[in-house]
């Protein structure tokens, strides 16, 4: 296959502009200047800047409630990371399957997807809210977003559910791929559907799910704002308060920019850093055509 | 003679130092009072009252023809900070905005906005402050001077279903009053069938007034109304100790139902009888009077508790108008009418009828007894009466500290964890050592 090439050095660059300029403007302009009042403290009204060295960061390490949204950020997004990849595995099979009627199927279980955040949070709290959720009426258990085991339960959960659209999409187009006569080949040679699944479909599955992987991970530590905002603030005393959360209070309702700056660039790294990380220990199993 | 030229020497000297002193003050100044003008007004208030302020604004466009306001809802009082913050930087401010109770000293130290008194002496507008109720217009005098117009204001209220009352054997026309009533009546509602029956939104606000109600202070220094910025959280005291040993007792005892935070699920558990007792804010009684109504219940209004003997009395909360220090001469003027035409009696009252906020001043109060308003209406007299019974002190005046918001989040926290079992004490003493952090944190930056 011959690859169509530009003639000349500067159509191409041409082309590449405004996508650029899109991304110097709302991305590499506000995260720079981020990185750079990481170094300050800043006026909460007239925004006058401060030279301070370390000294944000100083502080948000020795924030023991810094620490404990640290530690619970990663476990939320360990337990966003594998139910997520689990279930929509599991139901992207289901969808695969040839019933009657699975277009429909497919379009409500991918639904979840388009609802913003904040949306999905209005619903949870339909489902869970202590004065009046249907599943408290009917549990006549009302502590579920009060009590701080149940509410990081019921966020995870929430979190796992947003997404499920998200990576059935991917799923299925996978899905897609994996060769029917690989799979009628192994079940003449006498492999039960488990051994079908593991050696051949989740062989051919694994790209997408390492690229699922990577993106899941950037969605729990970062997009679950909104669900927290609108079902438990942060609360039941801080056992939801994961770091993009804190980042917000600290930037819209606190004021500290200089140490919400710091606050956004460690959480920057660490997503960084663990993305790296999946890439140089994962990919290694992930079997490419 | 030499006497004479000495003393005539001496009030040479004196003279520069009197001006000096006096330039500070904001002098009288001309400005064409009838030029046409546009400025904006920002707000927080949603749903019904937008429509509510619009219509006041029209009245005061009417009454000003030279004078055009774009009125604009611009989100919580919280985003609409925000807003009015990145609009001063981006260079358009609105001339007026809307702003919490909480937010006070923080725009006093802004370096943002025109305190009132300031722009009523530049432009010889004078407010009779004599006119405002004095709980009122002390919360937003800061040292002498008043920074913010007054519009909003509202307090707690206890709310109790009457119709409860009645079939748990307690008296439906003398609500409970302390802490031990509260209890006796939530126990008796209990045998009457009501699993849980008391509750309120989990809010930072109701234990500040309740600190208030026993005349202790929430800050150091003066409240935080001193000359030196507050240093020191003084919530974790006695009088904090008491409110959180009788709330979160309650809330173990299964009297107090956890409905978490939010304004919308204790008005909701209220309104369905799934409790009998509520505590809210004044501003609520229009929404839940109709509530109650629907379900064909009789709603009854009380003081919120206090401990038996304790002499305080309650802050207002709620909201009040700013002026931004941006436009020109012409446009503050312009802004100082508009607000002051919004404090006066006339949209007043039509704000209290539609929302139950009272009015801030005591000639549009004498003016809605007149009409008979509270008579028929006698639920929206409680939070008045409440009101006028408080003491005037500096812990009733209300606390100001620049970190007011974030203490909130922090206290919640702490109540939060007195539910899931910390010791009242600890909970507050380490609540209050991160406020002392947060405050020694906002007064460094703060005058940077």
């Amino acid at each position: 296959m011959k690859q169509s090439t530009f003639k000349g050095d500067v159509l191409p660059y041409i082309l590449l502009l405004p996508t650029f300029l899109i991304l110097v403007v709302f991305l590499f302009y506000p995260a720079l200047e981020t990185f750079r009042l990481s170094l300050f403290t800043v006026h909460p009204y007239t925004g006058a800047e401060r030279f301070a060295g370390l000294y944000n960061f100083k502080n948000i390490f020795s924030n023991s409630d810094y620490i404990h949204s640290f530690g619970i950020s990663f476990i939320f997004t360990l337990a966003v990371v594998i139910l997520g990849l689990i279930f929509s595995m599991m139901i992207a099979l289901l969808l695969n399957e040839q019933i009657k009627g699975m277009k429909y199927y497919r379009s409500f279980l991918i639904w979840p997807y388009a609802l913003s955040p904040a949306i999905a949070g209005a619903l949870f709290n339909f489902l869970f809210n202590p004065a009046n959720g249907v599943i408290c009426y009917f549990t006549g258990y009302r502590t579920w977003l009060t009590q701080g085991t149940t509410a990081f339960f019921i966020i995870i959960m929430a979190a796992v559910w947003k997404n499920l659209g998200y990576n059935i999409v991917f799923y299925l187009t996978a899905l897609r791929n994996v060769p029917r006569s690989a799979l009628e080949a192994a079940a003449i040679d006498g492999a039960g559907p488990v051994r079908r699944f593991f050696s051949i479909t989740f062989a051919y599955l694994s790209p997408t799910t390492f690229f699922l992987l990577v993106m899941n991970t950037t969605y729990a530590y970062f997009s679950s704002f909104g669900l927290i905002d609108v079902l438990t603030e942060g609360g039941p005393a801080r056992s939801t308060n994961i770091l993009i959360y804190q980042l917000y209070r600290d930037f819209f309702v606190n004021s500290k920019t200089g140490y919400a700056a710091a606050e956004s660039l460690v959480l920057f790294l660490l997503v960084v850093g663990i993305t790296v990380l999946q890439f140089q220990t994962t990919e290694k199993k992930v079997h490419y055509q | 003679m030499k006497k004479i030229v000495i003393l005539l020497l001496a009030v040479a000297m004196l003279v520069p130092a009197l001006f000096a002193t006096g330039k500070k003050e904001e002098k009288a100044v001309k400005v064409d009072a009838n030029a046409p003008v546009t400025i904006e007004f920002w707000h927080a208030m949603s749903g019904t009252r937008i429509d509510l302020i619009q219509g006041i604004v029209d009245q005061f466009m009417k009454e000003n023809p030279n004078i055009t306001v774009k009125v604009q809802y611009t989100g919580s009082y919280n985003d609409t900070l925000n807003k009015v913050k990145s609009a001063v930087k981006a260079g358009n401010a609105p001339q007026v905005f809307q702003s919490y109770d909480v937010g006070t000293l923080g725009l006093i130290y802004s370096d943002i906005i025109t305190p009132v008194d300031d722009a009523a002496k530049k432009f010889n507008l004078p407010i009779k402050w004599s006119d405002f109720f004095t709980p009122v217009q002390s919360y937003y005098k800061y040292q002498g001077k008043h920074y913010s117009m007054p519009f909003n204001s509202s307090t707690p209220l206890i709310y109790y279903n009457k119709t409860f009352f009645k079939k748990a054997g307690l008296d439906p026309e003398n609500p409970p009053k302390t802490y031990a009533d509260i209890r006796k009546a939530a126990v008796a509602l209990q045998k009457a069938g009501i699993k849980t029956p008391i509750t309120w939104n989990l809010h930072s606000w109701y234990f500040e007034q309740m600190i208030c109600l026993q005349d202790a202070p929430f800050v150091n220094n003066d409240n935080g109304r001193g000359k030196e910025l507050p240093t020191k959280a003084l919530f974790n005291g006695e009088a904090g100790k008491k409110v959180l040993d009788w709330w979160v007792g309650m809330e173990k005892d299964g009297l107090f139902l956890d409905v978490g935070p939010g304004w919308s699920n204790h008005r909701a558990a209220f309104v369905s009888g799934e409790v009998a007792m509520v505590m809210s804010s004044s501003s609520d009684v229009n929404l839940l009077t109709k509530g109650l109504k629907e379900k064909g219940w009789e709603m009854g209004t009380g003081y919120i508790p206090r401990p038996a003997g304790a002499k305080g009395g309650v802050a207002i909360g709620g909201g009040s108008l700013w002026m931004t220090n941006t436009g020109t001469p012409e446009q503050q003027l312009a802004a100082l009418k508009l607000i002051e035409y919004i404090s006066s009696d006339g949209p007043q009252i039509k704000w209290h009828k539609g929302t139950g906020y009272f009015p801030v001043r005591k000639t549009a109060m004498d003016k809605l007894k007149a009409q008979g308003w509270f008579k028929e209406n006698p639920n929206y007299l409680t939070a008045f009466n409440q009101l006028l019974d408080s003491p005037e002190s500096l812990n009733t005046a209300g606390a100001l500290l620049g970190v007011f918001p974030q203490a909130r989040s922090i206290i919640q926290s702490a109540i939060q964890e007195c539910y899931a079992g910390k010791p009242v004490q600890q909970a507050l003493d380490e609540s209050a050592a991160k406020v002392d952090a947060a405050m020694a944190e906002w007064n460094k930056v703060i005058k940077q």
